[in-house]
């Protein structure tokens, strides 16, 4: 579907929207900037890369997933791919560093949409740097409880 | 659309097998998305659930009230007649006045239902339809479909056979649509307002539309519990449910026969429908609305003119003419001559003067001349310093002098 069509449909009132203060916002989880725009919100086209933090306790040292956005012919989960996998995204896991994330990130973006591509590198720098915050006070606290 | 896009259908008891590999998409589900026409019939046809209500003909009317009329100093408000209580003299009848009766006051008769063209109910209903099975748009409507195998959503008719409501909530675990059903579980919300008294305590918000085709199915029944889930048939598909707030994109689980009976119900492009007399799917104003296609599609890029490589903004970087000389003389070609007769008036007029010569002698004596007052500026500097030294070893040896003394 195209996403222009989607944008008419989705742009005055969706579920993501959030309005407050004077400012239209997204919650869009394929939204890196925050800001609903025509361009930003990555749920409506068919190549969008959200940067999410994973919710709840995961063995990742980052907490970090990268959700890929899909468009598949006929909208089916791909059960043969090693992510996981839904009706609308795959998603990555970001587990040792974000080298594969930021590979997986320009080569979406390739040379056209290189706003969007700062944003969901510029997110997930800031994820990352986020986690090396938690991380060192994790080690911090361990050490501090054995002695 | 020259190749048919198909779908799956689901076997009711593993989510992972599939039992009818690729049906064709019904056509509906290629109709234009019109968020125009299912906006108006939505609001048109939501009125029509509503219930008679008025005020009471002689509410606030039910006095003998006139006019005291000019002179007695009040207001011209018809008055309570009577006395012996604080009500006698107040203002009665207009909407203004405390107890007075509202300004037009509801009848029964207000035209509660609207009617809306048959072709535009059915248009919109195809709309909707068509809505459901696009993911964008059932995200956008708030639908947890993030585990769901398939959109649109087609699982074989025994689900139709189900009785028990733990069957019903185990299909929809395996088919991920649980966490739809949780969402309403866990915003269920008590009402704001006086409604809450009036049967309505709750805001519960909607899960998955199940859409069954057999007239005898039980899930009716199983599902009936389920919070937010809906069950309808496909003959009777309603825009309300389809498209709750006039919203597009339900999540909407289909079994076979009802996604098969799609077909007959809305017809194709070839045909017209069969259970709609004479009710022909709406074309799209474009087929293919995909705008960076268009662009990037071959018929237009051989007729569009090549990019242009640079943009010039200007030819050449400015040169100020008030500084610059070549820039000048560009502009402005006499100011050659100008500059020359001005450099010949200075030359005419300093022609008398000679120059001034450094003269070598003169700057050595001048520099010993000043070189003699500093050193006796120098000197006297100093000479006052020490005196002023003096005085203070002869003060302070006299106060010792003096305190020794004592």
């Amino acid at each position: 579907m195209s996403q222009q069509v989607l944008w008419e449909v989705v742009k005055g009132n969706n579920a993501f929207l959030v309005k407050r203060n004077g400012l239209t916002l997204s919650t869009d989880p394929f939204n890196n900037t925050g800001v609903q725009t025509y361009g930003n919100t990555g749920f409506i086209s068919q190549n969008a890369v959200g940067v999410v933090p994973t919710s709840g306790k995961t063995n990742q040292i980052n907490n970090i997933n990268l959700v890929a956005r899909k468009s598949t012919k006929f909208q089916q989960v791909d059960r043969k791919s090693k992510n996981t996998q839904s009706v609308y995204a795959s998603t990555l896991a970001v587990k040792h560093g974000v080298h594969t994330a930021s590979r997986v990130i320009r080569k979406r973006f390739g040379t056209s949409r290189l706003g969007l591509q700062k944003a969901a590198l510029r997110k997930l720098v800031n994820l990352n740097r986020s986690n090396a915050v938690r991380r060192r006070n994790e080690v911090a606290a361990a050490k501090a409880q054995k002695k | 659309m020259t190749s048919v896009p198909l779908v799956s259908v689901f076997s009711a008891d593993d989510s992972t097998k599939v039992t009818a590999k690729h049906i064709p998409l019904p056509a509906v589900f290629q109709t234009p998305i019109r968020p125009d026409i299912v906006s108006f019939v939505h609001t048109n046809i939501a009125k029509n659930r509503r219930q008679a209500h008025a005020v009471n003909p002689q509410a606030g009317m039910q006095h003998s009230a006139e006019s005291w009329g000019t002179g007695r100093a009040v207001a011209r408000i018809p008055r309570v007649s009577g006395s012996g209580t604080h009500r006698s003299g107040q203002a009665a009848f207009g909407n203004q006045c405390r107890k007075g009766r509202m300004s037009l006051p509801i009848k029964v008769w207000r035209r509660w239902h609207r009617r809306v063209n048959i072709k535009q109910k059915r248009h919109a209903a195809a709309s909707a339809v068509a809505a459901t099975g696009i993911v964008p748009l059932v995200l956008a409507r708030g639908h947890r479909i993030s585990q769901v195998p398939q959109i649109p959503l087609v699982v074989e008719d025994k689900i139709e056979s189900y009785e028990k409501t733990t069957d019903a909530l185990n299909f929809l675990k395996r088919f991920g649509a649980f966490e739809d059903v949780q969402k309403v579980v866990s915003t269920k919300v008590v009402r704001a307002g006086i409604s809450k008294q009036r049967g309505k305590k709750y805001r519960v918000r909607k899960g998955p539309l199940v859409v069954y085709f057999n007239e005898n199915a039980k899930l009716l029944k199983a599902f009936r519990n389920v919070p937010g889930v809906e069950v309808v048939n496909v003959t009777r598909l309603n825009l309300l449910q389809l498209a709750p707030g006039g919203q597009l994109g339900r999540f909407v689980i289909w079994t076979q026969s009802a996604f098969a009976h799609l077909d007959k119900l809305f017809g194709t492009y070839r045909y017209a429908s069969v259970l709609k007399d004479g009710y022909q799917l709406l074309r799209p104003l474009l087929t293919n609305p995909d705008l960076a296609r268009i662009i990037n599609s071959n018929q237009v890029q051989e007729k569009v003119q090549p990019a242009k490589t640079t943009t010039v903004l200007h030819e050449v970087q400015k040169k100020n003419p008030l500084r610059n000389t070549k820039a000048m003389d560009r502009l402005n070609p006499y100011a050659r001559k100008q500059r020359a007769a001005a450099i010949a008036a200075i030359k005419a007029n300093t022609k008398g003067t000679k120059k001034i010569k450094k003269n070598k002698a003169l700057k050595k004596a001048s520099r010993a001349a000043f070189n003699k007052v500093s050193a006796a500026l120098n000197d006297a500097t100093n000479a006052a310093v020490q005196e002023e030294q003096d005085i203070k070893v002869k003060y302070f040896s006299v106060q010792k002098g003096a305190a020794q003394a004592e």
